[in-house]
């Protein structure tokens, strides 16, 4: 089965852990500065805006904004079945952060559309915040 | 320039441009390919193996600074360095080799570009094709895209193309503008890979969608081959075989925001639309002391024929969101006020990662394109996106 096949995220990285560990608790989380409430996604330890190494992984909604898109049609890598897509989400409370989901096939999809996460096994079981639009 | 500013301006030159046959399987190693193209730089400079003293290269690139020494038994390198990322590499190699010539490190520095990239690693299948188990982690970020399914550059630039079709109107047939108009110029190109093969805009828009709305005829070619450069000071380059070809200016820059690792963290930046290209203008124009009214023809980093149309607005050929009207325009063609991509480019000659590009501006300057612009005194060479990346304006020597 194809599905197998599809490599799972690394979960022990310094700077993106935290992130996965969330999402294994079924939430959205954000590295965010404790100072000044920057977003620092891709998450990083160090904030840019004002120099602060204290960071927090802020739980928020999973519902997002459809940034864009796009239709896969070829097989790229074993695992993931043509046709599907990828969509680029906007993160509705924290603006600016941006992040990539999976769906299978070729969806109707709008910009501006509102998009909400599942979070769903992959292949080891780590659990991935897939985006669907919200009816 | 402000007085008393230091400024590169037309002090160093291209002496010589070299290449192998771009195919689908070279049946020979990275090495050999990137020896014969710096041989046939060398010779085209008319200069000996011994007077390299100086290489820098592309850090995907899998020869090494020594290999390249080794392979063409150089004796007198002093200095090597390379610049990255990928397709952003050729830009900063000039840059480097002017740095270490103007610094008096170097004399005359060979650049170049090798890859099996069909036969070979394909890039276009993503840069961790080759790993199992889990991936990301180490400031590659890849765990935010690979397991989603995102794994090759195409699926970013068909995003941005979506983006930018959503937020500006922009229509395929504007992208196939780009495509037939590369095609045309292979097709006057013997060492094109799509030599023989004619395009039309019906042809554009009935080949297969690969990532939407990209179709295959919006993607580069896949390439084995090579290509090198000889650069040196402007008044060795005066003493060489070929008509002089200065580098008038030189730039590289980036955006806010830029976003570590690779193409998959560009849709993070504050806004994914501005691309380094709009700071990398600025730079360059202001070093040049030039403008986009001065630039005779382009060639411009294609990857994806998207890549194209938004460098028309970022570099000042038109209003940003103007890409798509612009590529239509017949500006671009043989005879409009900006023939593009007169090899045939990525999309249509070769992929060497941005190398060919250069190789073809110097070409022109010199009058031996197979397109040639009649009287190009300038030519705007720019390297990859959407990473941090550069480009540099050519002249016309005396
Ligand atoms: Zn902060």
């Amino acid at each position: 089965m194809s599905y197998a096949e599809r490599p799972p995220p690394v979960t022990t990285d310094y700077d993106t852990a935290g992130f996965w560990a969330a999402a294994s608790e079924k939430k959205l989380a954000v590295r965010t500065c404790s100072d000044c409430g920057q977003s620092l996604h891709m998450p990083k330890a160090y904030c840019h805006s004002c120099g602060g190494w204290e960071t927090e992984w802020k739980v928020v909604p999973p519902t997002a904004t459809l940034y864009t898109w796009t239709t896969t049609e070829r097989e790229l890598r074993a695992g993931f079945k043509p046709p599907y897509t990828i969509v680029c989400v906007e993160v509705d409370e924290a603006p600016g952060v941006r992040m990539v989901g999976y769906l299978p096939g070729r969806p109707h999809l709008k910009v501006g559309m509102a998009m909400h996460a599942r979070f769903e096994p992959t292949a080891d079981g780590t659990l991935l915040p897939q985006w669907y639009p919200t009816p | 320039m402000k007085q008393g500013e230091y400024s590169h301006q037309d002090k160093c030159g291209i002496a010589g441009v070299g290449w192998t046959k771009f195919s689908k399987n070279s049946g020979r190693s990275v090495l050999s390919l990137a020896t014969e193209a710096s041989l046939n730089a060398i010779r085209d400079a008319g200069l000996q193996p011994d007077d390299i003293d100086g290489i820098v290269r592309c850090d995907f690139d899998v020869v090494a600074h020594n290999d390249l020494a080794n392979s063409l038994n150089l004796s007198n390198l002093t200095y090597w360095g390379y610049s990255g990322a990928g397709g952003a590499a050729p830009a900063g190699m000039v840059a480097q080799a002017i740095g270490a010539i103007l610094s008096g490190q170097a004399k005359t520095v060979l650049a170049f570009r090798s890859l099996n990239g069909r036969s070979g690693f394909r890039l276009g299948k993503g840069r961790t094709q080759a790993s199992s188990g889990a991936i990301g982690g180490n400031g590659s970020y890849e765990e935010f895209f690979v397991p989603f399914g995102m794994v090759s550059p195409g699926q970013v630039w068909a995003m941005l193309a979506q983006r930018h079709m959503h937020q500006f109107g922009t229509k395929p047939e504007d992208l196939g503008h780009i495509a037939v108009t590369s095609r045309e110029r292979a097709n006057s190109n013997p060492n094109a890979q799509m030599h023989g093969r004619t395009m039309t805009l019906d042809d554009y828009l009935a080949s297969p969608m690969i990532s939407s709305p990209l179709r295959l005829a919006d993607y580069c070619l896949e390439t084995d081959g090579a290509c090198a450069l000889v650069v040196t000071s402007a008044e060795r380059a005066a003493d060489t075989a070929k008509p002089p070809v200065l580098i008038r200016a030189v730039a590289q820059g980036a955006v806010t925001g830029i976003q570590p690792g690779m193409v998959g963290p560009v849709l993070s930046r504050p806004d994914p639309m501005t691309l380094p290209s709009v700071n990398i203008a600025k730079t360059l124009y202001a070093r040049a002391g030039l403008g986009p009214q001065d630039i005779d023809v382009a060639q411009l980093y294609d990857c994806f024929t998207i890549t194209v149309l938004v460098q028309f607005e970022d570099y000042g050929f038109c209003a940003r969101g103007e890409g798509g009207p612009f590529a239509a325009s017949g500006a671009i063609k043989m005879g409009g006020s900006l023939p593009i991509n007169t090899s045939g480019g990525n999309l249509s000659e070769g992929y060497i990662h941005g190398m060919s590009h250069i190789v073809e501006g110097v070409l022109q300057l010199r009058g031996e394109s197979t397109s040639q612009v009649e009287g190009a005194e300038t030519c705007l060479v720019t390297s990859g996106l959407p990473v941090a990346t550069g480009a540099m304006i050519l002249r016309r020597g005396s």
